[in-house]
């Protein structure tokens, strides 16, 4: 493991934040023991194969994760946690989808969306209650908040939680619930009338084992097959009044805090997945040989494996952006998307890249890559639907005027000039971007999807780009530099592509529309102005 | 309140209970978009956007971020529209 920037004081630099999994040397021993407990128990317990064709994580993994401690990674220290923060627990994350994706959620999940809604929002008796076993991985923790008619639109929520006496009653139906057929307590967002306003939301904490809780069977998923997703149907169940969590009626703005959350620990999933398809493919391409000689040796070859592992490179530096700033108690709404978007997207396409360069092998499932391909689908839809996501990022880029778009100060360093100069020019051209959005659009822009989209990936190679080389930086003289300018070019790239886009994004829009209202009609299915379904 | 202002309320409700797919007559001026009405910022964007089209005004999208209530939103769109658009405009809905 590496010395934390902590530790030295003398090499740290704007970037340094980027280079390491932890800040704090406390943190760095205990995430040492952590990350080798979490090592030995994939050795010993994680057939990533056998997962997949079984469909169901076992009890006995299970229990040997609880014996690691994995379910106490970001719980407090108080009730029997480890109380890591976000950039350690993501790290262990990381570490584990690199063996199994299944598992890694299973565990994200716990220390994330299942959790931090308690952690930060629930009563100090409810706290007491719930996180010791939870710590220990007696109760594994689930987050219910997508519906069948409520995906990214979370307002067209209809489960309903109600005063009934003295306490309160849930119905409604929840989908795709995560970790849901063994979860011992679901964090449920439900409409709340009259709690804390007429037509408000809460969050409630509900016992597994509740009266009315009744969970559907496991559903049959094109990857990530170990996970649990299960429908929930609450039929009556009665809760304690004291199990709503944080403020009645804020139940929305809490779900969108603890989302951010839940976003970046699996984007660091998706880094690590990346890595095992790199690292597979890295592998493959350096012995296989053909033509005489490793396929590795070829210039094709090379530029894939170079822009894989500039992409994996970038997703690293990017999440640990995002925990930085969460560490610093900044908002991470904005950055947790950017993560997101990205590190979903460049999961993919490492893994189908990795599939590319292992040829028809790559193509058999005992290989092991078309299983990480397979697995890494989803992350581009649940916890936000990337689609739905780029819209509210640009929405929100559009809306809040700023100074600047950079999140570290330019260097100086001449070494880096060129790479420098143009994240500059990028910089310039977003901003006038939205800039030209707000005069021309004002809060019409608001309808321009296709216009938000590309403003928005437009900014998010601009993050790309600032991130990558900044690690550069604070890693100059290791191949880590390289690598860095490498993907931050790539990514200068990208956002020039899109805001070439830009310009077009009406006309696009316009054509688009036309062709789509045709195949909407010879369906007679027109859905004009319809909201994505997560 | 005047029958412009009267009629600017209507409009700026009904567009809520379109968004919202609610029955207009149970929102009131007092609502507060988020916690009565459950709109989230988005929302609450996406009305002014449908109200800006409607009404045929531009609605600069930074200011339209601290709006709390029903109310805010229709002083909000009042200040933007001048008397005889609004008269000209509310006059034909």
């Amino acid at each position: 493991m590496r010395p934390s920037a902590a530790s030295e004081p003398g090499r740290r630099k704007a970037g340094a934040v980027l280079t390491v999994p932890t800040v704090s040397a406390s943190e760095s021993e205990t995430l040492e023991l952590v990350v080798a407990q979490c090592e030995r128990f994939v050795r010993r317990s994680v057939d990533s194969a056998r997962i997949d064709s079984d469909g169901r994580l076992s009890p006995s993994l299970i229990s040997a994760a609880a014996e690691v401690g994995l379910f106490g990674l970001s719980l407090p220290e108080e009730y029997g946690g480890l109380a890591l923060s976000m950039k350690a627990t993501g790290h262990v994350v990381q570490t584990l989808a690199r063996a199994d994706r299944s598992v890694a959620i299973m565990v994200g999940l716990h220390a994330g969306l299942g959790t931090r809604p308690l952690v930060r929002y629930g009563s100090e008796s409810l706290r007491l209650q719930w996180l010791g076993p939870m710590a220990r991985g007696e109760v594994v923790a689930s987050f219910a908040a997508t519906e069948p008619g409520a995906g990214s639109d979370l307002s067209s929520i209809r489960t309903t939680l109600r005063r009934e006496g003295t306490a309160l009653q849930l119905d409604g139906e929840k989908s795709y619930v995560t970790n849901g057929g063994f979860a011992g307590a679901f964090t449920v967002l439900a409409r709340s009338p009259g709690i804390g306003g007429a037509r408000a939301h809460s969050m409630v904490l509900v016992p597994g084992d509740a009266p009315g809780v009744v969970r559907g069977p496991e559903e049959h998923k094109l990857g990530i097959r170990g996970s649990s997703t299960v429908g929930v149907h609450f039929d009556r169940a009665s809760v304690s009044a004291e199990n709503i969590l944080g403020e009645p009626g804020r139940g929305m703005d809490q779900a969108h805090a603890v989302l951010a959350w839940g976003r970046t620990l699996m984007s660091y999933g998706c880094v690590g997945a990346a890595q095992a398809a790199l690292g597979a493919t890295l592998a493959h391409v350096t012995t296989r040989r053909q033509f005489g000689r490793s396929i590795g040796d070829f210039g094709a070859t090379r530029m894939h494996t170079a822009r894989m592992a500039a992409t994996v490179f970038a997703m690293e530096s990017l999440v640990r952006h995002v925990a930085d700033l969460d560490a610093r108690t900044v908002g991470i709404d904005d950055a947790s998307v950017i993560a997101k978007v990205y590190c979903s997207e460049g999961a993919f396409d490492v893994c189908d890249q990795a599939i590319q360069l292992h040829g028809a092998l790559g193509f058999i499932e005992d290989t092991g890559v078309a299983r990480m391909m397979r697995d890494a689908r989803v992350t581009r839809i649940f916890e936000g639907a990337n689609d739905v996501l780029l819209v509210r990022l640009g929405v929100a880029l559009v809306a809040t005027r700023r100074d600047s778009l950079r999140v570290f100060p330019a260097s100086e360093s001449r070494e880096f000039g060129r790479v420098q100069g143009s994240i500059d020019a990028l910089e310039r051209r977003v901003s006038d971007a939205l800039e030209s959005a707000r005069v021309t659009h004002g809060v019409r822009a608001v309808h321009q999807q296709v216009l938000l989209q590309r403003l928005a990936r437009a900014a998010i190679a601009l993050r790309v780009a600032e991130v990558a080389v900044c690690r550069a930086i604070a890693e100059r003289g290791s191949d880590e530099q390289r690598l860095g300018v490498h993907a931050a070019e790539q990514a200068v790239e990208v956002g020039e592509t899109w805001l070439d886009r830009v310009a077009h994004a009406a006309s696009d829009e316009a054509s688009a529309d036309t062709v789509a209202q045709r195949l909407y009609a010879r369906h007679g299915t027109p859905q004009r102005g319809a909201t994505p379904e997560a | 309140m005047n029958e412009t202002s009267m009629k600017l309320r209507e409009q700026t409700i009904r567009s809520i209970a379109e968004i919202l797919e609610i029955d207009a007559a149970t929102v009131k001026g007092s609502d507060r978009l988020r916690e009565d009405l459950g709109m989230d910022s988005l929302g609450s964007l996406e009305l002014l956007s449908s109200l800006s089209s409607e009404l045929k005004i531009d609605l600069e999208v930074e200011e339209a971020m601290d709006l709390r209530t029903v109310d805010d939103a229709v002083e909000f769109v009042a200040r933007h529209v001048s008397p005889e658009a609004a008269r000209a405009t509310v006059g034909g809905v």
